[in-house]
């Protein structure tokens, strides 16, 4: 079976959003529901400044935090995985949302703590999250972990990573390209 | 004005419109159930978010949109597309929409049938001609989308007054290009080792596939530079940001030009063979030096001398990128800034090569057999362009569009035409935009109740949305090099959801019911397959199966020994100017204005990545973007806010010569402290547009109508604001 995971190249972004809005479409999202955000920041001063960029979104944690603290098991493990929502078990606690230590949980119009899917429904066809694949800078490579022949795990072999928050023990499905 | 909100909105629509009833305001659950209860429809057509017109993938269910992907064969999407891209597209639901004719009535507006808004503007546009002359009448359109249309429908009336919005954009560029070089080249980044980007932002005013080369080419290792008063989003990926004082991009180029002629770095066979007025250009400028250029610039003179060499020592793979609007255009310097943008690139010996620039490639079509209108005199064009004695150089195929209100208000122009434009918000001094209202007839046909159609319509006869509508096939080409000529189709990929009609259907109605009959005979289909008839094996139905179809003739080096310009040479010296009394080489000229006191500011603008100007102001996706990030916040440099007692969020008051407005600012290390900057999308000011309406500022709030004399430019960043803190 499959692992996914997604690699971020973060010094690759430019910040246009694109992967946001080709999410709230690929799932049919109202437009204060986002799965995805960036981080900006400044760092020096002018004008030996640069800019930093880090995409943010749910990590698929091996070990999830919001996992454990569900009271209804409506926040489950797939079988690869996969992180998902029980929306028929959720009963609106949002105990979730305050365990996650990267803050991705939002609640939809029905007081579902929603999140990235990492597009549970479509990878198992081999597609590409629309996250990835309308980004014009190539930021986003989801793949197959355990496959040493994928996209994802070439370009592993190749480059320094690093996840964030591990302190918290959370096992991240999400590399960040160091630089 | 009376209150317009949506449910009176909704009622008007159904007492007045015999349109099914479709699903036009579906909450998401509906949305969903209809969704996932359909076969998925794919079908290829071209975005409308900007003007790359990226070939996308439309997929449907039940005529609702699911979402949209870029073609990967695209010259300009590669398989990718931007925020607006997918935004515009959401925006066939927006209630904004304007869902069948409507009339003005005292402040507000009547539902009317097509019969009716004909029948009616054909009368009053026939007494107009009749007492006027045909050319009292004016078209101006966003352009050049609708020119085939409404070219026929000129001709018809007898007006030689087609104009474009152009003069607010890249018309320094588009002036300068033909006269100097015969046509504008692009540049083939991905191939190229070192890439100077002044006034060009990829990732702002985005080109996806654009973007994709340039990471191809830093991959390579070329070099990436990128000259900007603000950290723009390409500077992130730069080797080096270099913060230009605002105004003064001519006289770097200057510096580098004379680097590369004072050091013998430049290309002196190229320029010894193919290019006129070389000496004069040298004589003018000998004093023009780095040192000069660092005065002038606030760029250490070392550095100005070093990217010239870093540049000789790549080239011919160096480019000045060509730019949009021609570098950092919109100054009193801007024609003499493009011309430095042909001339750098000149020097560096670049021109037809790989990894430098090289022409647009195309294929021919063919047209569709109609009915020629008769010839009607017509006088010289209202807006002065390409007359003598008003602005002889400025291009008379796109116009002055800022003019317009001045030509309504001294009587030469009694009847507008405004279609896919909006000049209420991007043309300068709205107040003075909005006494094209003054018009004795004016019809705006507009998408969506933009400020132009909330504020100066007599008639608004809305077009089918880009989704909705089949246009005639065209070349993909220009600001990306690409050695295959490719063609590309934008077609109905939802059946229109409202009584809207397509353009040519509009015109025809109008001008049918002025007696014109027969003129528009011709359906979709017939043009399409008419434009293809050139061009072998590509039927109507392959075209729209593929979206894109790609050639293999193609573009080989090697310049061609004369050049489509006055002298058949790249023009350093361009007679068409010289002799109309201007300089016909660039030497330097200070921009018109410079702020002088301790809280004067030049308001600068440009774009943001997830909005695209004013047409997607109102977008409730792009518009969350804006939240999350206070796009709409006005950027000054820290040590200038410091100064001024400003904080991160702070409101602050802004006053020009033209108005007095307030917005909350962005403190920043990431812009020159002699400017602040805005996003060039804010500062929406119709009611009928509930998302958008009220957000930020715009730069055209704070700007005079002034006109560039070479090429028609507006002077855009020719603002100088004082700025204090609160609401005063």
């Amino acid at each position: 079976m499959a692992k996914f995971g997604m690699l971020i190249d973060a010094s690759r972004c430019t910040g246009c959003g694109a992967c946001q809005i080709a999410c709230q479409m690929q799932h049919q999202l109202p437009p204060h529901l986002q799965f995805n955000r960036l981080e900006f920041r400044e760092r020096g001063k002018y004008p030996n400044v640069r800019q930093e960029i880090v995409p943010v979104q749910c990590m698929h944690c091996d070990n999830p935090p919001c996992l454990h603290v569900c009271p209804t098991h409506a926040t489950y493990k797939r079988s690869d995985g996969l992180v998902l929502v029980d929306h028929r078990k959720c009963i609106g606690c949002k105990y979730c949302m305050t365990a996650c230590p990267y803050d991705v949980r939002t609640l939809n119009d029905d007081r579902v703590p929603e999140k990235c899917k990492f597009c549970a429904d479509t990878v198992v066809q081999g597609e590409e999250p629309p996250c990835a694949s309308t980004c014009m800078c190539g930021v986003r490579t989801f793949g197959d972990l355990d496959d040493p022949n994928s996209e994802i795990s070439k370009k592993m072999a190749k480059v320094d990573v690093y996840q964030l928050i591990t302190e918290k023990g959370t096992k991240p499905r999400i590399y960040y390209v160091k630089k | 004005m009376n209150k317009f909100n949506r449910r009176t909105f909704l009622k008007a629509t159904a007492a007045a419109s015999a349109v099914a009833a479709v699903p036009v305001y579906l909450n998401f659950s509906e949305h969903k159930k209809v969704a996932s209860e359909a076969p998925l429809k794919k079908v290829w057509t071209q975005c409308n978010g900007c003007s790359s017109m990226c070939t996308k993938a439309v997929y449907s269910k039940n005529n609702r949109l699911w979402k949209v992907e870029g073609h990967p064969l695209h010259l300009k999407a590669g398989g990718r597309l931007c925020a607006r891209g997918h935004g515009v597209a959401i925006d066939v639901y927006n209630p904004s929409r304007v869902d069948q004719p409507y009339k003005r009535v005292g402040d507000s507006f009547e539902p009317i049938s097509w019969e009716q808004a004909n029948a009616e503007i054909g009368e009053k546009l026939t007494n107009i001609v009749d007492q006027h002359s045909g050319d009292s009448v004016l078209w101006v359109e966003h352009g050049p989308r609708g020119k085939f249309y409404a070219d026929i429908f000129l001709d018809l009336i007898g007006s030689p007054n087609y104009c474009t919005h152009y003069s607010t954009c890249f018309t320094s560029k588009t002036n300068v290009w033909p006269k100097m070089v015969g046509s504008s080249l692009a540049a083939d980044h991905e191939n190229a080792d070192y890439l100077l980007f002044a006034g060009r932002n990829f990732a702002g005013g985005i080109i996806p596939n654009g973007m994709s080369k340039i990471h191809k080419a830093l991959e390579r290792g070329a070099k990436l530079v990128v000259v900007d008063p603000k950290y723009n989003e390409m500077a992130k990926l730069a080797d080096e940001w270099i913060p230009i004082r605002p105004g003064t991009d001519l006289a770097f180029f200057l510096g580098i030009a004379h680097t590369l002629i004072s050091e013998n770095l430049y290309d002196y066979r190229f320029i010894g063979r193919h290019v006129h007025g070389f000496y004069e250009f040298w004589e003018a400028n000998k004093t023009a030096d780095a040192d000069w250029a660092a005065e002038v610039t606030g760029i250490p003179a070392e550095t100005i001398r070093r990217i010239a060499r870093e540049m000789a020592a790549k080239a011919p793979k160096a480019i000045l990128e060509p730019g949009w609007h021609g570098l950092h255009a919109h100054y009193a310097n801007s024609t003499q800034t493009a011309q430095m943008n042909v001339i750098v690139n000149a020097l560096l010996g670049n021109f037809y090569k790989i990894g430098g620039l090289y022409p647009a490639q195309n294929v021919p079509f063919g047209s569709v057999d109609r009915k020629i209108p008769r010839f009607k005199r017509r006088g010289d064009r209202a807006d002065g362009a390409g007359v003598a004695g008003k602005y002889p150089t400025v291009e008379p195929g796109r116009g002055i569009a800022q003019l317009t209100p001045k030509l309504i208000e001294d009587g030469t122009i009694k009847a507008v035409f405004i279609y896919h434009y909006n000049p209420l918000r991007t043309a300068p001094n709205p107040e003075e935009q909005k006494k094209i209202k003054n018009a004795e007839l004016v019809v705006v046909i507009p998408t969506d109740w933009n400020e132009t159609a909330v504020y100066t319509a007599d008639y608004v006869l809305p077009e089918h949305y880009y989704l909705e509508r089949t246009e005639a096939p065209r070349n993909v080409n220009g600001h990306v090099a690409h050695i295959y000529p490719q063609i590309a189709i934008r077609q109905t990929a939802l059946e229109p959801i409202h009584n809207t009609r397509h353009l040519k259907d509009i015109i025809d109605g109008i001008a049918t019911s002025m007696g014109y009959e027969g003129y528009f005979d011709f359906t979709l289909d017939e043009e399409v397959e008419a434009a293809l008839t050139t061009i072998e094996d590509v039927s109507r139905e392959r075209l729209y199966e593929e979206g894109v179809i790609e050639f293999t003739s193609h573009f080989v080096e090697g310049i061609p020994s004369e050049h489509n310009t006055s002298t058949g040479k790249v023009n350093f010296s361009v007679p068409e100017y010289a002799e109309h009394g201007f300089s016909g080489f660039p030497t330097w000229v200070p921009p018109a204005t410079w702020p002088k006191a301790e809280n004067e500011f030049r308001l600068i603008h440009g774009k943001q990545p997830w909005h695209s100007h004013s047409v997607t102001s109102n977008n409730p996706y792009l518009l969350e973007m804006t939240k999350k990030y206070n796009g709409e916040w006005m950027w000054m440099n820290a040590i200038r806010a410091e100064k001024l007692g400003i904080k991160n969020g702070d409101v602050v008051t802004i006053h020009s010569s033209v108005s007095t407005k307030q917005a909350k600012v962005k403190v920043t290390e990431l812009l020159h402290p002699d400017c602040v900057w805005v996003a060039n999308s804010y500062g929406n000011y119709s009611p009928r547009q509930k998302n958008g309406y009220g957000i930020g500022v715009n730069f055209n709030d704070f700007l005079e109508v002034m006109v560039e004399p070479m090429a028609g430019g507006t002077n855009c960043q020719e603002i100088i604001v004082s700025i204090t803190k609160g609401v005063s």
